[in-house]
C-alpha cells in the first residue's frame, strides 16, 4: 500500500514555530515577493473571520483588519522538513518527499515491523511529531492515499482497504481533485459535486467538455491504474541524505558582495575538508542565509557534473549571492547530495559508438531531471512531403 | 492548526499531474511586420529594407476544406544580409516569416 503523510500549511506552521502565540490569532503566510499578492495558508482563527488561502491581500485585509502577515522563512521550512524526514527514516520508513508538507512511503517494508498498516501509520505520525498536526492516509494508489490523508483529522490515520479506492473517493468533494476553479464551477452547475458523480460520467464526454485536465481528474476519480503519472502505486524512496553543513555568523549584518564571496570561499574550504565527505564529489548543494529583520533565504543548486573542487563550487554558487534580498547575519552551505563514487576515471581515447550513446542518454536524463519532462524532445517527421512547412514535423517529448 | 487541507491537496495533485506529452509543431509561422510595394512584394520586413527578392512562389492547399491555405511566399535578402522567407496569408491578410520553407 501507498501511505501519505500530510502536514497542512507546513510553510506557515514552520514560520510560526518560533512565534507560537501568533498561531492562535488570525494569521496568514505573506505572498512571495515579486509574485501576485495572494495569501498562502492561513490559521484556523483567520479562516473563522472569512480569510481563505489564495485570497488577494487587499481583500483579506479588508475582511480581517487584524490579520497578521507572517513572513516566509524558506530556510526554517527546509530545516524543519529535513528534521521530519530524518526522524521518519530513523524509524525505518523509506520515504519519497514530494514537497515540504507532503510525502509518500510504501507500507510493505514496515507492516511486519510495526504489526500492520495502521500501527505503521501511527508510528509515522509519532515520528513526525504531534506539534505539526500531521495526518496520514494509506490506499492502493497515491491519489487515494493523498485524499485519505487530506480528510483525516490531525493525528489521525485513515486506511482505505485494497481495491476500495473508488468507493472511498466517491462521496468526497470535487475540491480534492486537481481541477481549475472554472472547471469545478462548470461541474457544480451541472450538478456534479462529488468525486463519485464525476467518475460515473463517460470518459469521452468529460474529455470533450473539460479537456485533458478534466480527463485526468476523471481517471483519478475512478482510481484507474496506469493512466496517471502521479497516481501510480509506485513510491521511489529518496537516497539517504547527507548531513554536511557549515555556517558562518557575522558580527554585524553584511551586504557587501565581496565580503559575502570571501565568506562563501571560507565556508567551502571548511565543508570540503570535512572527513565525512570521504572524498566524494558533490551533486547538489544549498546556500542559505539568515537575513537582517528575521527572514531567511535559501537557494539549491544541482551541478551538471558532480565536483569536489572549490573553484567549481564557488563559480556555481557565487552568482546566487547577488540574489540576496537584504543584508545577512549568517551564511550557510549544505551538501545535500553526494556522488556515489569517490573518483572519476578520465577517458584515454575519445568515446564513440555505444559508449557515446550511453553518455548522451545520461546527459539527456540530467536535462530532464533539471528542466522537466518536456525539456527533451525528438523531431518526428509526420508528413515530410507536405508543401506546408509546419505540417512536416512535430517535436515529441522523449523518455531518453 | 492550519485550515483547508483539501485545497492544499488539490494544488499538490495539480503539480504532480502536469501533462507530459505536449506536442509542438516545428517551423510554425511567426508574425512579422511587412510593408508592401504596389505589386504586393515586400519592401520592409520588421523595419529592415529588402535588398533583393530572390524567389517567389505560391502555396494553395486544402481548398476543399473549411480552412483553405493560400500563401504567397517570398525568399528575400535584407539589407543586413539576412536571408528570410516571408509569406502573406491571403485568407487572413497578414504577413508571417517561416523557417524550413
Amino acid at each position: 500500500m501507498v501511505a501519505c503523510i500530510l502536514v497542512p500549511g507546513f510553510e506557515l506552521q514552520a514560520a510560526l514555530h518560533s512565534r507560537p502565540r501568533v498561531e492562535l490569532r488570525p494569521a496568514a503566510l505573506a505572498p512571495e515577493p515579486g509574485t501576485e499578492p495572494l495569501l498562502g495558508p492561513v490559521t484556523a482563527a483567520a479562516e473563522a473571520t472569512g480569510v481563505r488561502p489564495g485570497m488577494r491581500l487587499g481583500e483579506a485585509l479588508a475582511t480581517c483588519p487584524s490579520l497578521v502577515l507572517v513572513e516566509r522563512d524558506p530556510a526554517t521550512v527546509e530545516q524543519e522538513w529535513e528534521g521530519i524526514l530524518k526522524r521518519l527514516e530513523d524509524s525505518g520508513f523509506a520515504i519519497e518527499p514530494v514537497e515540504p508538507g507532503c510525502l509518500y512511503f510504501d507500507t510493505r517494508g514496515v507492516e511486519r515491523l510495526y504489526g500492520g498498516v495502521k500501527p505503521a501509520l501511527t508510528r509515522a505520525l509519532a515520528a513526525v511529531g504531534a506539534a505539526w498536526n500531521a495526518s496520514a492516509g494509506a490506499a492502493d494508489r497515491r491519489f487515494a492515499a493523498l485524499a485519505a490523508a487530506a480528510i483525516a483529522r490531525p493525528g489521525q490515520a485513515v486506511v482505505v482497504d485494497d481495491g476500495r479506492s473508488t468507493e472511498f473517493l466517491a462521496p468526497l468533494p470535487l475540491s480534492l481533485l486537481p481541477l481549475e476553479a472554472p472547471r469545478r464551477e462548470e461541474l457544480d452547475h451541472l450538478g456534479v459535486k462529488k468525486i463519485g458523480q464525476l467518475a460515473g460520467l463517460p470518459g469521452s464526454a468529460v474529455a470533450e467538455r473539460l479537456g485533458p485536465d478534466g480527463r485526468r481528474a476523471w481517471s483519478l476519480a475512478r482510481a484507474e491504474a496506469g493512466l496517471n503519472e502521479g497516481d501510480g502505486a509506485k513510491v521511489t524512496a529518496r537516497p539517504p541524505a547527507t548531513d554536511l553543513a557549515e555556517r558562518l555568523e557575522f558580527p554585524e549584518a553584511v551586504a557587501n558582495e565581496l565580503t559575502l564571496r570571501r565568506a562563501l570561499t571560507a565556508l567551502l574550504d571548511r565543508i570540503l575538508a570535512r572527513p565525512e565527505r570521504g572524498g566524494r564529489e558533490i551533486r547538489k548543494v544549498a546556500l542559505s542565509a539568515r537575513l537582517v529583520g528575521g527572514g531567511s533565504w535559501r537557494r539549491t543548486l544541482t551541478l551538471r557534473e558532480p565536483s569536489g573542487e572549490r573553484g567549481v563550487l564557488r563559480a556555481a554558487l557565487g552568482p546566487k549571492l547577488a540574489e540576496l534580498p537584504a543584508p545577512v547575519l549568517s551564511l550557510g552551505v549544505e551538501l545535500l547530495t553526494l556522488a556515489e563514487s569517490a573518483g572519476r576515471q578520465l577517458a584515454l581515447i575519445r568515446p564513440e559508438g555505444d559508449e557515446l550513446q550511453t553518455r548522451l542518454r545520461d546527459g539527456l536524463r540530467q536535462v530532464r531531471a533539471r528542466a522537466g519532462a518536456g525539456a527533451v524532445a525528438t523531431v518526428v517527421e509526420v508528413a515530410p512531403w507536405s508543401r506546408i512547412p509546419e505540417q512536416r514535423a512535430l517535436l515529441v517529448p522523449r523518455d531518453c | 492548526m492550519v485550515a483547508d487541507p483539501g485545497a492544499a491537496c488539490a494544488a499538490r495533485s495539480a503539480r504532480l499531474l502536469e501533462p507530459r506529452f505536449l506536442l509542438a509543431r516545428l517551423n510554425q509561422p511567426q508574425a512579422v511586420v511587412v510593408e508592401e510595394r504596389f505589386d504586393g512584394t515586400p519592401r520592409l520586413v520588421n523595419r529592415q529594407e529588402v535588398a533583393v527578392v530572390r524567389e517567389e512562389w505560391r502555396v494553395l492547399d486544402r481548398w476543399w476544406t473549411e480552412e483553405p491555405i493560400s500563401r504567397r511566399y517570398f525568399e528575400v535578402v535584407l539589407e543586413s544580409g539576412q536571408n528570410v522567407v516571408v509569406f502573406r496569408d491571403q485568407e487572413q491578410g497578414r504577413w508571417f516569416s517561416q523557417k524550413g520553407a
